[in-house]
């Protein structure tokens, strides 16, 4: 699959997804894998939904800057990622994940052989902060989520809720700009799935902006502001910002 | 529950913990056979400088050539003209069998040589020129459970023990001294001698003994053509045994630490295999290239580190083991320098480093998409 993008938004805390040529929202009749989104507005929670092999995977890879397009320009806040644009540099793919994006994956992916403390300061220890400042902020942020008697329990001894929100505790430990989540609920039962829907549209209440791909159509319609649909590499259809 | 970066690297490392301990096993081998062999070789040297320096010799005069060692006995009335030299002591040294097991080194002397000032006698006597008499080193009469009036068998020859002295050499301490003449019998070596061990008189005012001491060399090289005279601790560190030693330590040791090498380089690439999927997770979290190869790095280096607090103890072990053999007790020292402990754990820690560089490099090359689709 081609991936071609271009993320554009002048929003303060705003990502977008791909823009080859036309105009915002519409689809580009001689590509077919040419994806078109625009403007992801700050505080957002944004539905990216589509059949298996439609693109919305892709497109969360292209946001979130975990691989770069073979064509077009993704922007962050008006500046390019990876790369470089017409001679200017861009923010690093490194720096962007680092400082700016959070991922939440749909099999948590927490590290065997770390405890949910050290699992959530995986991503500062990665940015060299200082040790006391993270384990004061994985406490705490465990604590919010509600896994405070949880903190040294390893993800085998963890249900899959509770391993998920150590998760989401883990990709927000350096306060991103976006949270991207890919198919969050897709390995929890219905229960947990309720959870973590209300948790990730709490944390959208508190002015978090969310990108989730999923295939769960209750989670996009009941938790989440704008519903973009895939189909075969194009936004098959769009919401608009801000439900 | 403070997660640092070296406690991250170890907690990766020690998640296989049976490959881990067959890998620290192997890195522990290698750091093993090296502490014991260059520690052996080293003690080796610095017993043969500690015989020098207790007899106060000053210089040692032997041939300039490498594999022919002998030198003409009549050299001696030579040196005792030169002026900067008080005493010349003629000795030959060579190795011979006292039981089918055990080797020793046995040296021929003067009984009037400067050397014996060296020696502190524990029972009997000095032995005498011409007489088939032998002094034993309290370490060798140990292990041959030989007594002042006991017959020592050498070459076919019978000696009687007519001594048992203490030395603080090792080299010493495990060896026999009888007289040079004997000495030269038994190695057939009627007229000549493995060197001439000199002591200098003292320098005059305004000379310095460094200053001193290279007259004498000069001296020598002028009088003697085809001799050289070699500063004791210079002789102590090239003389042709201890080179031999060196450079089999060295050469053994080498090949042991590849096979280490290898080890550790096969258990990171493995684990950087098995760990596709989470460094692309770090990836995604925001970790640098650099910062998962140092992460990589770091768990080769505490494969290193352990491995190599492994092989000090494994080699210190081999070295005591050397020591309490009676074939190999006249000449081991169970001293372990200091410098041979530091040397084998920066081996280790580079060995595990450079082993790692390339399953590290690979590790941070993947892009962090193809990594979390790694099965």
């Amino acid at each position: 699959m081609s991936r071609t993008g271009r993320t554009d938004s002048e929003n303060a805390g705003g990502l977008a997804g791909a823009e080859s040529a036309s105009s915002p929202g519409t689809m580009n009749a001689t590509s077919p894998w040419i994806l078109e989104v625009r403007d992801v507005a700050k505080g957002d929670f944004l539905a990216i939904t589509g059949a298996s092999g439609s693109g919305k995977s892709t497109l969360l890879h292209l946001l979130g800057g975990l691989d770069e397009p073979t064509e077009g320009t993704v922007l962050f806040r008006g500046e390019c990622l990876g790369g470089t644009q017409r001679g200017a540099a861009c923010i690093t793919l490194d720096t962007y994940r680092a400082r700016f994006a959070g991922f939440i994956f749909q099999s948590f992916h927490l590290l065997p052989s770390l405890n949910a403390m050290e699992n959530v300061q995986v991503p500062m220890l990665g940015a060299g902060a200082h040790a006391h400042n993270r384990e004061e902020k994985a406490r705490a942020l465990l604590v919010e989520l509600g896994l405070e008697h949880r903190l040294g329990q390893y993800p085998t001894q963890l249900s899959a809720g509770e391993r998920q929100r150590v998760a989401i505790a883990r990709a927000l430990i350096n306060r991103p700009a976006v949270l991207l989540a890919d198919e969050p609920t897709g390995a929890v039962d219905t229960a947990a799935g309720e959870d973590i829907g209300a948790l990730l549209q709490e944390l959208n209440a508190a002015g978090q902006t969310l990108i989730v791909v999923t295939h769960n159509p209750e989670l996009a319609a009941r938790y989440t502001r704008r519903v973009i649909a895939i189909a075969d590499g194009h936004v098959a259809s769009d919401t608009g910002a801000l439900l | 529950m403070r997660l640092s970066f070296a406690g991250f690297a170890w907690r990766n490392v020690w998640r296989r913990r049976l490959r881990t301990a067959l890998t620290l096993g192997g890195i522990g081998m290698g750091i093993g056979a090296f502490v014991a062999l260059v520690g052996f070789s080293r003690s080796f040297e610095h017993a043969w400088l500690e015989m020098y320096e207790n007899a106060g010799t000053d210089l040692a005069v032997v041939q300039k050539t490498f594999l022919n060692t002998e030198v003409d006995q009549s050299a001696g009335a030579i040196l005792r003209q030169i002026p900067q030299i008080a005493q010349a002591a003629p000795m030959v040294i060579n190795m011979m069998a006292v039981t089918p097991e055990v080797n020793t080194l046995v040296y021929g002397w003067k009984a009037d040589t400067f050397e014996f000032s060296a020696l502190n006698i524990l029972q009997g006597r000095k032995f005498q020129d011409g007489q088939q008499e032998v002094m034993l080193g309290e370490l060798l009469a140990g292990s041959l459970n030989k007594k002042v009036g006991d017959t020592l068998d050498l070459q076919g020859s019978t000696f009687r023990v007519v001594g048992i002295f203490r030395s603080g050499s090792a080299l010493e301490a495990g060896a026999i001294i009888m007289p040079l003449d004997q000495m030269q019998a038994l190695s057939e070596m009627q007229g000549k001698v493995t060197a001439y061990h000199v002591r200098l008189k003292p320098a005059p005012a305004g000379v310095s003994p460094g200053e001193w001491r290279k007259e004498a060399e000069d001296a020598v090289a002028k009088g003697l053509p085809g001799l050289r005279a070699v500063p004791a601790a210079q002789r102590a560190a090239n003389n042709q045994l201890v080179i031999l030693a060196h450079a089999a330590a060295w050469g053994t040791s080498l090949i042991a630490l590849l096979v280490a090498a290898l080890g550790i380089a096969n258990t990171m690439a493995m684990s950087v295999f098995e760990r596709t999927k989470e460094i692309g997770v770090l990836r995604a979290m925001g970790w640098s290239r650099e910062r998962v190869m140092l992460l990589i790095l770091m768990e080769a280096a505490a494969l290193g580190v352990a491995g190599g607090a492994v092989g000090v103890a494994l080699g210190w072990g081999a070295l005591q083991a050397l020591g309490a053999l009676p074939q190999t007790a006249s000449i081991a020292s169970t001293t372990l320098p200091v410098r041979t402990l530091v040397d084998g754990l920066l081996m280790a820690i580079l060995v595990g480093v450079l082993a790692g560089s390339v399953p590290a490099w690979r590790g941070a090359q993947l892009s962090p998409v193809e990594a979390l689709r790694h099965e």
